[in-house]
């Protein structure tokens, strides 16, 4: 069983080609990195334009590239939402559009599931397990019951973490996006040289908050009374990081207190989302994962950010077990992977 | 030569089989948003009324703007999609073009034709055609006010701008025609332009930068 997936659905134009055995075939990711850059974030309708300047011959790379023709498609997936919508209907119409011609079923994607079920395809993870979603969009921590079956256990109140780590290197003056730019200033850094606060750290539940980190790191510029030096750059980029990998272990540590109550023989801590490339991050839960008995699963780095395959992958996993979308499809900006759980501000606005 | 015709491009939805000159099958509805759900079954529907299969077209056209900026890119989205999976040649028509085909000869003589988009902005997206139909000059965004003082007297609009403009122009009449393109014609102007080889490519006609200003340098976000 081959399937085609296509995601739009933020600031990566893919196309990926995955089969039922677990192997990527074809995994075809243009960024659209440079395009965003000047601006310091993403723009949505400058997204949307590229999305479709380049969406056809991406997948035209990855079928090529797979060697595979249309008629040796079982389904084609595309993320369906959630995300920016300009981006998700490209992505949505012409997967549509190559179903119809081929008379193969089309599947939406919410685009959270295709994070979720990454690790059933780069590991082949059984279910349950527990998932830290962390991105510039989400910061998530999920029970992956099942295809199609999430319970969310924590999620942000206010930024996600990627957006912290841009914010605060705005502050600092460094590139966008800000992860690997702080990263990188942090490596000289003395982290221990601010005092900057864990926020939710200890809570009996599992959400994460960013916003008084972010104002803290802001504070502690203003207590320089200058623009700080290049030492100091490195030193308050690794007291966030740090602050950031503390605070994040800490919710993580509480979610898996909470999902083997249930579920005593899950095993394994998934981290996905684009964060999840931080080195210090995944340190910490290295070493979490290893002081309470769970595996560690991160996915290369490659299918921790936004790709195809992780949408072909979780189109697979939907369509044979036999689900599929009807052509007239609304692409969805807001997409809950847990419509049960209860609302928060930050988790509101992104999915 | 069949031709599948595709616009989703203003506050419409319209797909249509075209082939010499005759119409095989012709939808067309109204509608200010929803094409993302609308247009592919509405594509699959004409087929299925004309009983034919993807590969039997020899070509795909679709409109390119000016219009709404979603609307445009999911026509062309849908046309680029369907001529990547059948390995089918797709060629752009200018929607102010479509707009103005669909208006009947008797209605254009001695007049001038405006054509003219609401994408929901200040400014309208017109043109403007002799009574041939040639065009006197290129698609724009104008003001209302600013197009209005530009035309002649004998003039009839067409397109779904023609509700701010009639107001303005008390001398215009209105087109019978369509207010949102007719997919059919778009079928028809395509097929005429690819075997002159004057077609257009598939790429959209935005006629207006993204809403987005760069940072002032060392500004605070």
């Amino acid at each position: 069983m081959i399937v085609l997936g296509i995601e739009t659905s933020c600031d990566e134009t893919a196309a990926a080609v995955v089969d039922d055995g677990r192997h990527v075939l074809a995994d075809v990711v243009l960024s659209q990195l440079d395009e965003h850059r000047p601006y310091g974030g993403i723009v949505p309708e400058i997204a949307a334009r590229s999305h479709l300047e380049h969406l056809d011959q991406v997948i035209a790379e990855a079928m090529r590239r797979a060697r595979v023709d249309f008629p040796d498609l079982a389904a084609v997936a595309a993320t369906g939402g959630p995300g920016l919508i300009g981006g998700v209907m490209v992505g949505v119409t012409t997967a549509k559009a190559i179903a119809a011609v081929h008379g193969k079923p089309f599947v939406a994607v919410n685009h959270l599931e295709g994070h979720a079920l990454t690790a059933r395809l780069t590991d082949g993870l059984d279910f349950p397990y527990l998932l830290l979603l962390v991105s510039g969009g989400h910061c998530q921590l999920l029970v992956v019951e099942g295809v199609g079956r999430y319970r969310r256990l924590g999620t942000t109140i206010d930024d996600a973490a990627g957006e912290a780590f841009d914010k605060v290197a705005k502050m600092l003056d460094l590139d966008y996006p800000g992860g690997p730019a702080v990263q990188r200033a942090a490596e000289a850094g003395n982290a221990a040289r601010f005092a900057l606060p864990r926020p939710m750290k200890g809570r009996r539940d599992c959400d994460f908050s960013f916003s008084g980190l972010k104002t803290a790191v802001r504070m502690a510029i203003e207590g320089l009374g200058r623009a700080p030096t290049t030492e100091e750059v490195a030193d308050l980029a690794a007291s966030f990081q740090e602050a950031v990998a503390d605070a994040v272990a800490d919710r993580c540590a509480r979610a898996l207190d909470t999902f083997r109550a249930e579920f005593p023989h899950g095993a394994a801590l998934v981290v996905a989302g684009g964060v999840a490339a931080n080195r210090r991050l995944r340190e910490r839960l290295t070493a979490l994962a290893a002081s309470q008995g769970v595996r560690l699963v991160a996915p290369p780095l490659a299918l921790c950010t936004d790709n195809g395959a992780m949408i072909a992958w979780a189109g697979l996993e939907r369509f044979r077990l036999g689900h599929s979308d009807p052509l007239d499809f609304a692409p969805r900006p807001r997409w809950p992977l847990d419509p049960a759980a209860r609302k928060a501000r930050g988790a509101g606005v992104k999915a | 030569m069949i031709v599948l015709g595709i616009d989703s491009s203003t506050s419409g939805c319209s797909a249509a089989l075209w082939a010499g000159g005759r119409v095989l099958a012709r939808r067309l509805e109204l509608m200010a948003r929803g094409q993302a759900e609308a247009l592919m079954p509405m594509i699959a529907a004409v087929m299925d009324e004309a009983k034919l299969s993807y590969r039997e077209l020899a070509l795909i056209a679709v409109t390119v703007g000016p219009g709404t900026f979603t609307g445009i890119r999911i026509g062309l989205a849908a046309a680029r999609g369907i001529g990547l999976a059948a390995r089918l040649p797709v060629a752009g028509v200018v929607t102010t073009e479509a707009l103005a085909h669909a208006v009947p000869a008797a209605e254009r003589t001695g007049r001038t034709v405006l054509a003219a988009v609401d994408a929901k902005r200040a400014e309208l997206f017109a043109q403007i055609f002799g009574p041939s139909l040639e065009a006197l000059g290129p698609p724009a965004a104008r003001l209302p006010e600013t197009i209005a003082a530009a035309v002649p007297q004998a003039l009839t609009i067409v397109g779904d701008g023609g509700a701010r403009l009639a107001p303005l122009l008390p001398g215009a009449v209105l087109s019978s025609a369509p207010p949102v393109p007719d997919a059919a014609v778009v079928a028809a102007l395509a097929a005429a332009r690819w075997r002159d080889g004057t077609a257009l490519p598939p790429a959209p006609l935005y006629l207006r930068a993204p809403d987005v200003t760069l940072p002032a340098t060392g500004a605070p976000a």
